[in-house]
């Protein structure tokens, strides 16, 4: 009965501490691939690169598919302004530039932090970011955000 | 025991997955509605914009300008757009763009209406009707949310022909640290204008109507350049004109009197013009800028050599984006009296001519103070103030509001 307490406050200590994480901004975040990718970091400018619409593949040629996290998540601003350089607005702005053009696509809206990595984590052509926090053996981290 | 909280830490993702599957069916429903050739497409993208503005004049005595002649308020600057675009079958992907605008009782256009072939990972050929990439803006020119003014600055962004019908081809590469693209396109079109704003439209047409335009750029800076030149018709033999009566009846007078040159100078029939561009954009986050420069030289036509240009500079603070554009321009006139022998007798035609000419020229400076904002993400609210000092016509005020979004 005593473990059950125990266990049952520590989860909720837990998820105290992811959701605290997760609004803060000091937050780290990991962008991620699947394990199985044949290379082991990127530079900032290959992520941002990739995200932007200006390059469609990973070192070596592989195809990348960038993924996001879903419009508002924290996590999404703080890589949207550290890694892309726009905030919310501008990042729309910039894409409606290639949309309406037939001249790109934004990556698509994929969730939040188990989402994305359970995406990731199944698709070897993907990639994605994600809170620190939430990374495991499942995916591979190839740049973090500090 | 640890499952309760892993249950609650998975549930609303699945709720979350299964609401974006809803909003998905139902954009598929919507566009397999309005488009049913595409019924065998498994992935339709749907997206849109609007644009509701309104604006008034300083002085309804003097010059309309951006489309507003009163000195009410008038809440009719309005445009929705929706983009429909599916894989067609393996790398083939059909795209259409739907607009209505106020300004033409919103009759449903298709501006945009190609099949684009994925040649290789970094370049497309497109077929169909697209956009005609004479300006920086072009590609987003009724897609406000996309830059910082309401519209464009009008000196520059006048070319009444904004699609083409066509092929394009279009790539994208990187050179060393640059990121540059490259388009070609070559087609026609057919179009109705208003050469000289007397609410009577000219048929018009291009023929052989070709383009080439690059870019070359990095992080925070792009410049761009494009060249034009299309075989151009526009029928101007209705135009009214002192004592001949219509341009036409003028232009059949100098046959008459044997000056068929300069007769063929008055019209534009099937004349060989050209357009020239040069820009530059800059987009730090805290500071933007953009300065465009334009050409186009109507060769034998009567139309002016246009040389206009913009230099815009702004400055962000959070949501806000505060503006200013000088625009300017400087066209010069045609020459249809050239080759006519200067004599008593001829005066007065060489003078009919050159004022002809000259009404084809505008002159004119604009200052541009505008705000941008942001209000959420896919929604700005933009005011705009125009100062217009017009050579020929008179200074006008004009004042603009418009909420744009993309959805």
């Amino acid at each position: 009965m005593k473990t059950f307490i125990m266990k049952r406050y520590i989860c909720a200590l837990a998820a105290t501490l992811t959701l605290g994480m997760a609004s803060a901004t000091w937050a780290e975040v990991a962008v991620i691939v699947h394990p199985s990718t044949g290379f082991d970091s990127l530079s900032e400018d290959d992520v941002s690169r990739l995200f932007l619409g200006k390059s469609k593949s990973f070192p070596g040629g592989a195809q990348a598919v960038p993924v996001n996290q879903n419009e508002g998540s924290a996590t999404r601003e703080k890589f949207n302004e550290a890694v892309c350089k726009k905030n919310a607005s501008q990042y729309k702005a910039y894409w409606s530039q290639l949309v309406f053009t037939g001249k790109g696509t934004p990556p698509k809206d994929a969730g939040d932090d188990a989402a994305v990595k359970a995406l990731i984590a199944a698709n070897p052509t993907m990639i994605g970011y994600v809170d620190s926090s939430a990374v495991d053996a499942t995916v591979k981290v190839v740049y973090k955000i500090p | 025991m640890h499952r309760p909280c892993v249950t609650l830490g998975v549930t609303p993702q699945m709720k979350k997955i299964s609401s974006i599957r809803n909003t998905h069916n139902l954009a598929l429903a919507i566009a397999l509605g309005m488009a049913t050739p595409l019924v065998h497409a498994d992935d339709i993208d749907f997206s849109g914009f609007l644009s509701v503005g309104g604006g008034m004049v300083d002085d309804e005595n003097s010059l309309p300008y951006g489309g507003y002649d009163e000195e009410d308020f008038t809440l009719d600057d309005n445009l929705l757009g929706i983009q429909l675009s599916g894989n067609v079958a393996e790398k083939l992907t059909a795209t259409v763009q739907l607009t209505a605008r106020s300004e033409n009782d919103y009759e449903v256009d298709a501006e945009w209406a190609y099949l684009s072939w994925q040649a290789t990972e970094s370049s497309k050929v497109r077929a169909g009707r697209l956009r005609t990439p004479f300006y920086m803006y072009s590609d987003f020119l009724d897609v406000g949310y996309a830059y910082a003014w309401i519209t464009p600055p009008r000196e520059v962004y006048y070319l009444p022909f904004n699609n083409v019908n066509g092929v394009d081809f279009y790539t994208t590469a990187t050179l060393g640290i640059f990121d540059t693209s490259f388009q070609a396109y070559f087609g026609g079109f057919d179009d109705e204008l208003d050469l000289n704003g007397d609410d009577i439209m000219e048929s018009a047409s291009t023929r052989n109507q070709m383009g080439i335009a690059g870019t070359i750029g990095k992080d925070w800076w792009t410049l761009r350049a494009a060249y034009h030149q299309a075989d151009l018709s526009v029928d101007v033999t209705g135009i009214a004109v002192p004592v001949f009566g219509t341009l036409g009846g003028f232009a059949d007078a100098l046959t008459n009197l044997g000056f068929a040159d300069n007769a063929n100078k008055l019209l534009v029939d099937d004349d060989s013009v050209t357009f020239a561009e040069v820009g530059l954009n800059i987009d730090t986050g805290r500071f933007v800028a953009a300065a465009e420069y334009v050409e186009f030289d109507p060769e034998d036509a009567l139309l002016s050599k246009n040389k206009r240009g913009y230099v815009m500079g702004g400055v962000r603070f959070g949501d806000w984006l505060i503006h200013l554009t000088g625009s300017q321009s400087r066209d010069e006139a045609s020459h249809p009296e050239a080759g006519i022998p200067v004599s008593p007798q001829t005066a007065p035609l060489i003078g009919a001519l050159q004022a002809v000419a000259a009404s084809q020229v505008v002159e004119r400076d604009v200052v541009t103070l505008g705000t941008r904002w942001d209000v959420t993400t896919g929604t700005a609210i933009k005011f705009q103030i125009d100062d217009v000092d017009d050579e020929n016509q008179g200074d006008q005020q004009v004042y603009s509001v418009a909420l744009q979004t993309v959805f």
